[in-house]
């Protein structure tokens, strides 16, 4: 279904969602930082900052509680949390490469377990995609085989238009039902041509290759030369919008307290340290190879998709210049 | 009112710095450099480790070169190679943290080669790596700088930085936020603090975060909350500022490399003032065995004993 959505309907459409009790998340500023979070008001929304975090965290939040636990006396009691009360969510304002994640993460939150608090927030979140206009040299969506205008992970998308307001297109029946819904909001397409999309200046992987070169070099000496730079911090994981890693800790007293999953990151040293102090990673060139393994050769293994999305997050946030488009296509050259 | 900054000698100052890393690499001084290398987007520079003297064509400094290398010569990164003495390169405010941590005991004096670099000032996290440094772009802790020639070095090329005055953007905000009532003031920082999201690459790039475990990555007991929420976050950041109060030395890396914009080094500074008020301590490039909290004279603040 293919409309049009003028700048100020959209908003109105976002402020009746709002009052109607729908949680409408979008890119809104923090104390100076963009980020997805939910809106009071659709005057909130900031539409032309890359939000610092991904759009992952409306489904797999930083932090969240799986359970809590009471004692008193001798009677403990555990209580699940019960996902049926997560709320209907509009996600809107998801760059390409944050709602392309979203069909990516599926495959592992679905496969052997399925981790339900993941896929209820899926299954009433409706994501709404707008198409992407500027890009810097981190950018390289394109090389992954992504663009500014991938409609993967949108139920619905919007494509700023010359003229003001954006062409709308509905990709599912979540994308539909949300037209169909305030069908008052919505116009027919017309002529108004879309602006100029961005332009991520780096050329296609051949993502084979490299898989070919990961699968027969596990050991290898340039492991050494990519990561002895790298500090072991969390940063390039969390800003990451398919980085999936968690851990679980229990947090309160001995009266009360809660069972909490937190993102977790393969540049700790703590990763993959075991009970008994040995740790197969035990060095920051292991660690950072097994990011590398993990999008490009391991997710590939199981699932068939690359796991990366090109946003170039890692690439401006890390702390020592670790630049995974470089890597990347070194080794697609090797 | 915007004013440029003059870099032009950072060209000069990139070819000396290459021309001593061949030489100390050749003769058989040093067994590595710890230097920045150009990366592949516009403008960016990264820590590279070299140990060949062919490779010290690819040493540079240029206002990209913000990194304080002195982490790598710690303790928590083991991977850099220790046989023999290690070169560095070092702007001003990097010194300040090696001498720290010599007085701390990590690092020998006779172990390194400093190669110290002439610095009008380095980017802000907040900019492309390609920008032109000005008054706007540049870092907010070179518009603080007192040591923009480091001292007591091995060697530094013979140029010298030239800068305007500028806007003390540290103690303009720290006058700010003084003045503010301990409401607004605790306000301010439960927001910022609700925005950190436990990444540690504060910790990971602090020179003085050396501990070989940190005690907030223990969990027998656990001592601080190790979930990103209001209770742990605000612990670890104010946890880290008191470790660190008399020993930073300002080289503003954990505010540089914040993800979530989180003005860290707001905290560390507020402390060095309130040392300088106590103790007239600062940090500098002259190694002293003992920081001001570990030590006792008579002259210290007595007030507090009532």
């Amino acid at each position: 279904m293919q409309k049009f959505i003028s700048e100020q309907n959209l908003h109105t459409l976002l402020d009746k969602l709002i009052a109607e009790g729908t949680r409408v998340v979008a890119p809104r500023m923090n104390a100076g930082t963009p980020l997805y979070e939910p809106l009071k008001s659709a005057s909130e929304m900031v539409a032309d900052q890359l939000p610092r975090r991904s759009g992952k965290e409306a489904f797999f939040p930083l932090c969240e509680d799986i359970m809590t636990y009471e004692k008193e006396g001798q009677k403990v009691t555990l209580k699940d949390i019960d996902p049926a009360r997560f709320p209907e969510t509009v996600l809107v304002g998801v760059r390409p490469c944050d709602a392309a994640a979203i069909p990516v993460l599926d495959a592992v939150f679905s496969w052997d377990y399925k981790d339900e608090f993941f896929l209820e927030r899926r299954k009433k979140t409706t994501i709404v995609g707008l198409a992407c206009t500027s890009a810097d040299d981190a950018c390289f969506c394109t090389a992954v085989g992504l663009s500014p205008s991938e409609t993967r992970g949108s139920d619905l998308f919007l494509t700023p238009l010359e003229d003001g307001g954006y062409a709308c297109e509905s990709y599912s029946e979540k994308g539909e039902a949300l037209i169909k819904g305030h069908l008052e909001l919505f116009a027919e397409p017309g002529n108004s041509r879309a602006v100029s999309l961005a332009q991520p200046q780096t050329e296609k992987f051949d993502l084979k290759k490299v898989k070919a070169w990961l699968d027969e070099h596990f050991e290898d000496s340039s492991w050494d030369s990519i990561a002895t730079r790298c500090v072991g911090c969390g940063a390039c994981a969390f800003v990451c919008p398919v980085c999936h890693c968690f851990d679980i800790v229990d947090e309160g007293t001995e009266k009360s307290g809660k069972r909490r999953k937190n993102w977790d990151a393969c540049g700790f040293w703590k990763f993959t340290h075991h009970a008994s102090g040995h740790n197969p990673r035990d060095q920051q060139p292991k660690r950072y190879r097994n990011r590398i393994m993990h999008k490009f050769k391991y997710y590939e293994d199981k699932f068939g998709q690359t796991l990366c999305t090109g946003c170039g997050r890692c690439i401006r946030l890390c702390p020592v210049g670790i630049d995974i488009a470089q890597i990347v296509e070194e080794i697609s050259k090797k | 009112m915007t004013k440029s900054i003059d870099t032009s000698i950072y060209a000069a100052v990139s070819e000396a710095i290459r021309a001593e890393a061949q030489r100390i690499l050749s003769d058989g001084t040093v067994t590595a450099i710890v230097g920045y290398a150009a990366a592949r987007r516009k403008g960016s520079a990264q820590p590279i480790v070299i140990s060949s003297a062919d490779d010290a064509a690819k040493l540079i400094f240029t206002p990209a070169c913000v990194n304080n290398l002195a982490v790598y010569l710690t303790k928590a990164k083991k991977e850099i190679p220790k046989k023999g003495k290690v070169g560095i390169v070092v702007k001003g405010c990097d010194l300040k943290a090696l001498s720290g941590l010599m007085g701390e005991s990590q690092l020998k004096r006779e172990d390194l080669y400093l190669i110290g670099v002439p610095c009008a000032g380095v980017l802000a996290s907040t900019v492309q790596p390609a920008t032109e440094l000005t008054s706007d772009s540049i870092a907010p802790k070179c518009t603080e700088c007192d040591a923009q020639l480091p001292g007591g070095c091995d060697f530094v090329p013979p140029q010298a930085p030239l800068t305007p005055g500028q806007t003390r953007k540290y103690a303009a905000e720290i006058a700010r936020l003084e003045a503010l009532t301990p409401a607004e003031r605790w306000a301010y920082w439960k927001e910022q603090f609700s925005k950190c999201i436990k990444c540690y690459a504060c910790r990971q790039v602090c020179p003085f975060c050396f501990c070989e475990q940190c005690l907030c990555d223990r969990n027998k007991p656990q001592m601080v909350d190790t979930t990103p929420r209001p209770a742990g976050n605000t612990a670890w950041h104010i946890v880290r500022a008191m470790h660190l109060a008399g020993r930073c030395a300002g080289c503003a890396e954990c505010e540089r490399v914040c993800p979530m914009d989180i003005p860290l080094n707001l905290l560390n500074r507020k402390m060095a003032k309130e040392l300088k008020e106590l103790y007239d301590y600062e940090a500098g490039f002259e190694v002293n065995d003992k920081g001001p909290l570990n030590s006792y004279t008579e002259k210290d603040d007595q007030s507090f004993i009532k």
